[in-house]
Order: C-alpha cells, then sequence, then structure tokens
C-alpha cells in the first residue's frame, strides 16, 4: 500500500467493508446452496460485531494526530478475524429457526434477505471506493 | 468471489440431479417390468445430499441415488403378473408427494440462480474499480 494514498481518507474503512461483504456472501451462498441437505444448519457473520468493531476503529484513528490518513486498526470479532491485507471468518451455525424433518434449519426468506442487503452493501461500498479512485485518477492527470 | 459462484453452481448441478431422479419416479409409477420385459416393478429413486462439493471445496453434491425397496399390493387377480392371491406389486410412488419435491428443487434451483446473480453483480461493480 502507498502510504498516504491508498490509506487515507474512507478508503480502508470501505476496503473492510468490501472485505466483510465478500466473506459473508461465501456463508450466504453456501446457506442457499444446502438448503435441501440433511443435518445443515445455515451459519452467518455478525453483522453487528463487524460495525461495532469497525466503529471503535474508526474513532480510535480519529483521535490519532492524524485522523485523515493511516491505516485502520480494527480488532477482530468472535467470528472474525482481520488480517493486514484480508480477514478469516469462523462463522457459528445458527439454531433459531424449527428444524425440518430432515434436522435441516433453513430459513430460505432470511437468508435471501440476507443476501440482498450484503449485495447492496457490498455495492454501495465498491462505488464509493471507485469514487476515491475517480478522484486519485483526477489529480494525478490534473485535468477535468 | 470466484468460490460462491462454484458454491451456487454445486447446488445447481445437485438439484438438476434431484430434478432428474423425481421425473424418473412420475415417469415410472406405472412401470411393472425393466427394459427387458421381466417383472421388477419400478423403485422409487431419492437423491441424497451432502455438504460440501465432493472433491473437498464448499457447496453441496449429491451423495448418492437411493432405490427404495417398498411397494403396494393392488388387488387385480386378472392380471398377468398377479400372485397367488391375485396381487399385484406395483411401484410405491405417490405423484403428489412427487410434485412437490419438484417445486421444492424448482424452488431451490431458483435460489442459487438468484445467489449467482448476486455474485456476479458484486463481481462486476468490484472489477471495475480497475477499469
Amino acid at each position: 500500500m502507498i502510504a498516504g494514498l491508498f490509506d487515507s481518507g474512507a478508503m480502508p474503512t470501505l476496503d473492510r467493508v468490501v472485505q466483510f461483504t465478500e466473506a459473508r456472501h461465501g456463508r450466504l451462498t453456501a446457506d442457499i446452496a444446502n438448503l435441501s441437505t440433511p443435518y445443515f444448519k445455515p451459519s452467518d457473520l455478525d453483522v453487528e460485531a463487524f460495525q461495532a468493531s469497525l466503529g471503535d476503529a474508526i474513532d480510535r484513528r480519529r483521535k490519532q494526530p492524524n485522523p485523515t490518513r493511516g491505516e485502520l486498526q480494527i480488532r477482530d470479532t468472535h467470528d472474525v478475524a482481520f488480517h493486514r491485507h484480508g480477514l478469516t471468518v469462523d462463522a457459528e451455525a445458527s439454531n433459531d429457526n424449527i428444524l425440518f424433518h430432515d434436522r435441516n434449519n433453513r430459513d430460505l426468506e432470511r437468508i435471501m434477505q440476507r443476501l440482498a442487503e450484503n449485495t447492496m452493501t457490498h455495492n454501495a461500498a465498491v462505488d464509493l471506493l471507485k469514487n476515491q479512485f475517480d478522484m486519485l485518477k483526477l489529480a494525478i492527470r490534473e485535468r477535468l | 468471489m470466484f468460490g460462491a459462484l462454484d458454491v451456487s453452481t454445486s447446488a445447481l448441478v445437485a438439484q438438476r440431479t434431484r430434478m432428474n431422479a423425481i421425473s424418473a419416479n412420475i415417469a415410472g409409477q406405472h412401470a411393472l417390468t425393466d427394459e427387458n420385459g421381466n417383472y421388477a416393478p419400478f423403485k422409487r429413486r431419492i437423491a441424497v445430499f451432502a455438504q460440501g462439493d465432493g472433491r473437498g471445496g464448499e457447496g453441496v453434491h449429491v451423495r448418492e441415488i437411493l432405490q427404495e425397496n417398498a411397494f403396494k399390493y393392488r388387488h387385480d387377480p386378472g392380471h398377468r403378473f398377479a400372485d397367488a392371491n391375485g396381487n399385484v406389486r406395483v411401484p410405491d410412488i405417490d405423484s403428489t408427494v412427487e410434485q412437490i419435491n419438484a417445486m421444492e428443487a424448482s424452488r431451490a434451483y431458483e435460489a442459487n440462480i438468484t445467489a449467482a446473480e448476486a455474485t456476479k453483480l458484486m463481481m462486476r461493480n468490484s472489477l471495475r474499480l480497475l477499469a
């Protein structure tokens, strides 16, 4: 990462959001794929825990001498471990639905809703990230 | 991100296989002989799913196609396959159950298509960052 170029402003935050939504998307597609698999229990990442951790990291960054620059020091949540350039997930299976006869714990409507929400969040973050890149491009080209 | 597409594809393949088994059940519900004309009532097929794509990755796959050894008996003394009591062993297939299973497989297939579309949309947006 070029210091000051890709770790300034909202970029590190958006970077983490995109990483999280990608990882969550992987979990949700696996849940949908296993809708008819006996004994399968869907799992999801804890969005609220991620948001709290991200918010906390942003607050700590704001308290630094240069609040708009530098990497985001985000703390791990109970199901997501953050690394310098990515993350690893360890999602727990949910038990908050009635078991079907095949011992599957599916909740299709809820999963599809989460998928739609996650896709929208990802696309919004990518659009914002693209805006940041476009501004960088504009500054580099020095013309409109 | 491409992994998510693989997961959805594995489910599409599995649901299609399940639909093949259901179609075979509906088609064979009145079949009493094999292709050589020997008396062998059709056995109901059930696609059993298992987690994972079968090659160590995430997703789902058809572990096996079970063939049920369950038959029902119809009293028809004049039938050429009737036993000493006048009963004929016929496939134990309920077309209503098969229709419901077909509908469930179809809906699951649609859900996976939606997931694959969402993955493609996310990939397209992410790739736009490079353009």
